[in-house]
């Protein structure tokens, strides 16, 4: 769509297990200026650091988090959303003085119970702590406050306060819902259109661009370790 | 490169590059090091500290002969030490301020803990090699063509390569599970080259070729290079990708300074010398080993100005030579062998764990090849080893006996076995490669 190959095949879950996701250079660039205001919103500013957690196909939506964490004067590091790379999670965990993490999932979770390192201990000193539905309910149990960080199909939501609804770039997405799932559509030109595309999250509309996910909204997928 | 593309048909991405007289490499290099050394010496202490100790001062190297003869070296026992001891997290490598940097990745932790590797990007390019586009090209890859990349994502966007190459990857899981879709997008886009493989990622694609009901020489008809990175593949994941019928190149780091890939001789890898100043030493002291004979590589950056390893000791056990490759490159290559120090003596001989290898791949209960040689001591009364299966429990003292068969009939001692299941093994990945070696 703008003349360069493609920027990547990666992946979205659309209810029913992942699907290749074609995406072009110039909507990753255009993200990642919507990714910069959201992280400065979060505190990722200068000096400030932030750990992705995420596995390859998730490159088209962590991607724009990485660099724009970058583009407002931050440091990212990365760690794949495994139940073998929890270690690594906690490694950075503990010798960064993260600002933020983003991706908790719950494959991270049961790595970090195999390694018998308690999670609210662990995140108690991170601001931000970007959990997926599922790892979000337990890391609550644990008497953290986490943030809603939601895969919603190809749009990345984050909430902006604790316990508040996750998130979409409102100039990218608009929102809706067929009375159980949300639907995703882009308002920007893409190089797969999304109109009313059915996506994995099972939640609550608070309006256009905010969700509440439903206890379990997720179908999960599997993330585990080999 | 400069200028234009080369055509789809030639030879060399770069060929005044690839190409270059010996001379003229060596002339580049003496003059990188005369920008990298001024440099680390300011700004690195760990390189400051060895540098003084040995009382020796960049303007003192006008020749690669005085860097060989003068230049003091660093290894991963004085980086720890800076690590533990003085407390800098950055093991008194990092020339930068810490408001400089972008990225703090981390390496693989294969052999301990994982350890930080701070790196500073350029907002539009992020921190790949150029010299991978003359990789890509050597192996087959086209620019417009698609790029399957089956990777963890900790140490970096692997995908920026193909990116800056002018391709498109294809982006799966280095996860078991995801092997169905990768059969799915390699028939829908047909990528032409793939990175990268590992014995348990190559069984995995076979057993999603066969529960999905394809064809695996259909699966993999597109593809024109596998790459394939960190340890040897067994036996049994080497049978599959044979059956596949597509070439296979490998692919390491060279001294965790740069990298290095086979050409289509797959006669050693190719590393570009215009980024990194190898020298293959006798692993017991500063002499050089002989051109194309086993010895330690020893790994000096020319371009990475943020943490400049210089004259770094990789324990790494190598063949090496500067001969041109029949390819046409002149840029010298490698063969890893092994690793410093993973040798365990018993009964009087010196056991590393590529002896062992393939007398646990031949049960076809551990034909994962998975096992640890433990190494309580630098030479032990028993040959000790811990050894992964996937069987059920009733079969297991069987098992036991046949690998101990057939690590005796191999190497002439009768081990130790202690079996435990190839999950457990797994778990102290990261998931390409296990330790090798085990201290209990
Ligand atoms: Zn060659």
């Amino acid at each position: 769509m703008d003349g360069r190959p493609l920027w990547a095949i990666a992946a979205y879950d659309d209810g029913s297990g992942r699907v290749p996701w074609p995406v072009s250079h110039t909507e990753i660039e255009r993200t990642m200026g919507g990714a910069c205001s959201t992280l400065a919103g979060l505190g990722v500013r200068a000096g400030a650091r932030a750990l992705c957690c995420s596995v390859l196909s998730e490159s088209a939506h962590f991607w724009p988090l990485m660099i724009g964490t970058m583009i407002n004067g931050g440091v990212f590091s990365l760690a794949d959303a495994t139940v073998g790379d929890a270690l690594r999670v906690a490694m950075f965990a503990r010798s960064l003085q993260l600002h933020a993490v983003f991706g908790v999932n719950e494959a991270i979770l049961d790595g970090l119970d195999d390694l018998g390192i308690a999670y609210a201990d662990l995140f108690a000193g991170i601001d931000v702590v970007g959990a997926h539905p599922g790892a979000y309910e337990r890391l609550l149990a644990a008497g953290l406050m986490p943030h809603w960080f939601v895969l919603c199909g190809p749009a990345v939501a984050i909430a902006t306060e604790p316990g508040g609804p996750a998130r979409v770039d409102p100039t990218e997405w608009t929102l809706a819902s067929d009375g159980d799932r949300i639907l995703v559509s882009n308002l920007q030109p893409r190089a797969q259109e999304f109109v009313r595309a059915p996506t994995c999250i099972r939640g609550r509309l608070v309006d256009a661009s905010g969700f509440v996910p439903n206890p379990g909204g997720a179908v999960p997928y599997p993330t585990g370790e080999m | 490169m400069t200028g234009t593309r080369p055509a789809p048909g030639a030879r060399f991405f770069d060929e005044a590059a690839e190409t270059r007289s010996r001379a003229d490499i060596e002339t580049m290099q003496l003059e990188r090091l005369a920008r990298i050394l001024p440099h680390a010496y300011e700004h690195s202490p760990l390189v400051r500290s060895a540098w003084d100790a040995a009382a020796v001062h960049p303007r003192d190297i006008s020749s690669l002969d005085d860097f060989y003869e003068r230049a003091p070296f660093i290894d991963k026992t004085t980086i720890e030490h800076w690590r533990t001891d003085r407390r800098d997290p950055w093991g008194g490598l990092l020339c930068l301020g810490e408001s400089e940097l972008t990225t703090i990745l981390s390496s693989s932790g294969t052999t301990g803990a994982p350890t930080l590797s701070p790196q500073r990007w350029a907002p539009s390019d992020g921190p790949v090699p150029a010299g991978l586009s003359r990789d890509l090209w050597m192996m087959g890859l086209r620019p417009g063509e698609f790029m399957m990349m089956v990777i963890f994502t900790f140490r970096g966007p692997a995908f920026g390569m193909a990116q800056q190459f002018g391709a498109t990857p294809v982006l799966v899981d280095y996860d078991a599970d995801d092997m169905l879709r990768f059969c799915e997008l390699s028939l829908r886009y047909r990528p032409t080259c793939l990175y990268n493989l590992s014995s348990v990622i190559v069984l995995a694609m076979a057993d999603a070729c066969e529960r999905g009901g394809y064809d695996p020489t259909d699966v993999f008809a597109s593809y024109r290079a596998l790459v394939q990175a960190g340890e040897p593949l067994s036996a049994k994941a080497r049978a599959v990708v044979a059956s596949w019928g597509a070439p296979m190149f490998e692919h390491t780091n060279v001294g965790d300074v740069g990298t290095a890939f086979q050409c289509p001789e797959h006669d050693g890898l190719h590393y570009w010398e215009d980024d990194t100043l190898a020298e293959n030493l006798d692993p017991s002291s500063t002499a050089p080993v002989a051109d194309d004979e086993r010895g330690e590589l020893v790994a000096t950056t020319l371009v990475n100005g943020t943490t400049p390893l210089i004259r770094y000791r990789s324990d790494d056990i190598v063949r090496l030579t500067r001969t041109p490759c029949a390819c046409g490159r002149t840029h010298s290559r490698i063969w890893p062998v092994g690793r410093k120090g993973d040798g365990v003596v018993v009964d009087g001989r010196t056991i590393l764990p590529i002896d062992v290898w393939p007398a646990v791949e031949e049960v076809d209960a551990c034909d994962l090849g998975l096992f640890q040689v433990i190494r309580e001591a630098p030479t032990m009364d028993r040959l000790r080893l811990r050894v992964g299966h996937h069987a059920s429990d009733m079969h297991l003292a069987g098992i036991r006996d046949a690998v101990a068969g057939a690590v005796e009939a191999r190497l002439g001692v009768v081990p130790e076995v202690e079996l435990v299941p190839d999950a457990e093994l797994l778990r102290l990945g990261p998931p390409h490669k296990i330790p090798r070696v085990a201290a209990r």
